[in-house]
């Protein structure tokens, strides 16, 4: 369990993370999702204590982290997958990580398994690619066998078997009763590996929920149906905030009913409908759609465009 | 809702462990290996050269004891490895800044002094050791050049204690540098400052006191680092325990500045 307290950390006069609150749970994933600069990489920092929140207060079961006594037994971080002496190999760079809290060979040599980094283990990690940094940093938050996970982008620069393997791999930490926290800007990446997402925008949340509840809220939300009697349909289904557009001779999109709503009225009416489809917004759209105000570094695209046409 | 996994007393973070860490931290690098090499090797060098010089009446009248002569030719060397111990224990911890290992190193250890502590004891140690290696080895090679000339020192207290001080200057530079570089955290300005402080205060401070005629400088250029550590073991204006005192405080000052700024900043 991860618990934010009224958070604040500002560099000068920037506010990098505004008063946030949040309890992060075991045995679920939890995702932090956020434009680039919303201030999560601020906040998974605050919580290992690399920055000291300007006010309030972040604790990991209960306690800060530096004040507990095997710091690496309770939370594994993968903060920057460059973290490491690019002069000393991955080897002794997990040796010494492991022997500050007297975790020995044994362990390292299994978390080198355990991230398929035996092969180049011995090699100094200057040469290592992004992929292999990463995997390095996956082996270090593994060293302590902690309760909490706390992964930042740790899909970044991986090949897709890497992925898929970071996925299966935070499931499963999730599912041994583990508190797993992982940011990433990739909406699809969090929507098959994440049970409950935090959203950030500009240093404050947005969203706090489960992720099927994010979607559903996403507005938007439409009915697809295709009938012969599409326009008596239409006049069936009219009533104040509903939206109806007609994309074809034959078919219909709905906004503000459900898909049920719209199939109960039909029969009501007696009409035929040959297909009914509740539109789900992606994830990516309901992502856009909470965060379009609070995008740090906005894109001057439709600027642009008018200027060119 | 069950955690599965306990933490076990075995493994908490301790000072020993922290300490074990750095040691595994400081010989994985081969910046040390070699820093360490050159000191050694160099201390032999000079050795040899400079006790040939010495004893050798072609150069020169002798007019040291043969004891003294053997003391400056055992530590001649290590005035050139303080500067390869300032620039190593700069690169100590100003490395881990440049690479992001710091992240990790106070991740692992999030109170941070005791990793600053760590860093500094292994460094002292290791450093001493190494001294010791460096000036026993020449105090060897003097020894066999110094008798086969026809000069024979004793091996008196004398030589023994200004050898165990000089070991003991060469660490305090490396804490002294450590200091600066905590302070700085970076290598290009930590390394010119150690640098600065060793090889230049004393020129700059020569040449002031010269065109200036200001006591107060003249006073003050025994207690630089440079000076004052030299002194230590080769004898000076000062006491034993005013050097000794003088270098203590230019390890601890910068050490102490470097302990507060690292608790205070983010890492």
């Amino acid at each position: 369990m991860i618990t934010a307290q009224a958070l604040i950390k500002r560099y000068g006069a920037k506010t990098a993370v505004n008063n946030i609150n949040f309890d992060i749970k075991p045995g679920i994933v939890t995702g932090f999702l956020g434009p680039n600069g919303a201030g999560k990489s601020t906040t998974m920092r605050m919580i290992v204590g690399l920055d000291r929140p300007t006010s309030g207060s972040v604790t990991v079961n209960g306690r800060a982290y530096a004040d507990h006594a095997a710091p690496l037994r309770e939370v594994g971080a993968l903060l920057d997958a460059k973290a490491v002496h690019t002069g000393r190999s991955a080897y002794n760079h997990l040796l010494a990580m492991g022997a500050t809290h007297g975790i020995g060979k044994a362990r390292v040599n299994e978390v080198i398994g355990m991230t398929g980094l035996d092969s180049v283990a011995g090699k100094r990690v200057g040469g290592f690619s992004l992929g292999m940094g990463q995997r390095l940093g996956i082996a270090a938050a593994l060293l302590g066998d902690p309760a909490t996970l706390i992964l930042d982008e740790p899909v970044n620069g991986l090949d897709p078997d890497g992925v898929l393997w970071v996925r299966n791999l935070v499931r499963s930490l999730a599912t041994e009763g583990r508190t797993v926290f992982l940011s990433s800007h990739l909406m699809s990446e969090m929507a098959v590996t994440a049970d409950h997402l935090i959203v950030l925008g500009r240093g404050s949340i947005i969203a706090d929920a489960p992720i099927a509840e994010i979607l559903a809220a996403a507005t938007g939300t439409s009915v697809k149906l295709r009938s012969p009697q599409a326009p008596a349909l239409a006049t069936a289904l009219a009533a104040p905030g509903v939206t109806i557009t007609s994309t074809a001779a034959d078919s219909l999109t709905i906004a503000g009913l459900t898909a049920a709503e719209v199939g109960e009225a039909a029969a009501r009416a007696g009409l035929v409908l040959h297909e009914l489809t509740p539109g789900s917004a992606s994830l990516e759209q309901a992502y856009m759609q909470l965060t379009e105000n609070d995008v740090e570094y906005q894109t001057l695209a439709p600027a642009l465009q008018e200027v060119s046409r | 809702m069950t955690t599965t996994i306990a933490p076990t007393t075995l493994s908490r973070l301790s000072l020993g462990r922290v300490i074990h860490s750095e040691w595994i931290k400081l010989r994985s690098l081969r910046s040390t290996i070699w820093s360490y090499a050159i000191i050694v090797l160099v201390s032999l060098g000079m050795a040899f050269v400079l006790s040939s010089a010495l004893s050798n009446p072609d150069f020169g009248p002798i007019i040291d004891s043969p004891e003294h002569t053997l003391i400056q030719a055992s530590t001649f060397g290590l005035s050139f490895g303080v500067l390869v111990v300032a620039v190593l224990g700069v690169l100590v911890i100003s490395g881990e800044y440049s690479t992001g290992m710091a992240r990790s190193t106070f991740t692992a250890v999030p109170k941070r002094l005791p990793a600053l502590a760590a860093k500094a004891i292994v460094l002292f140690v290791a450093t001493y050791v190494v001294g010791l290696v460096a000036t026993l080895g020449s105090a060897v090679v003097a020894l066999v050049v110094l008798n086969g000339n026809g000069l024979q020192p004793a091996i008196t207290g004398d030589v023994i204690s200004s050898i165990l001080l000089a070991c003991l200057y060469l660490s305090l530079v490396a804490l002294f540098a450590l200091g600066i570089g905590t302070m700085l955290r970076s290598s290009a300005g930590g390394i010119a400052a150690a640098l600065g402080l060793l090889l230049l205060l004393p020129t700059v401070l020569m040449v002031f006191a010269s065109v200036t005629q200001a006591q107060w400088a003249v006073d003050l250029i025994p207690y630089l680092l440079t000076n004052a550590g030299e002194s230590m073991f080769l004898g000076g204006e000062l006491e034993l325990w005013q050097s000794l005192l003088a270098v203590v405080l230019w390890a601890a000052v910068p050490l102490a500045g470097g302990a507060v700024l690292l608790k205070r900043r983010d890492a």
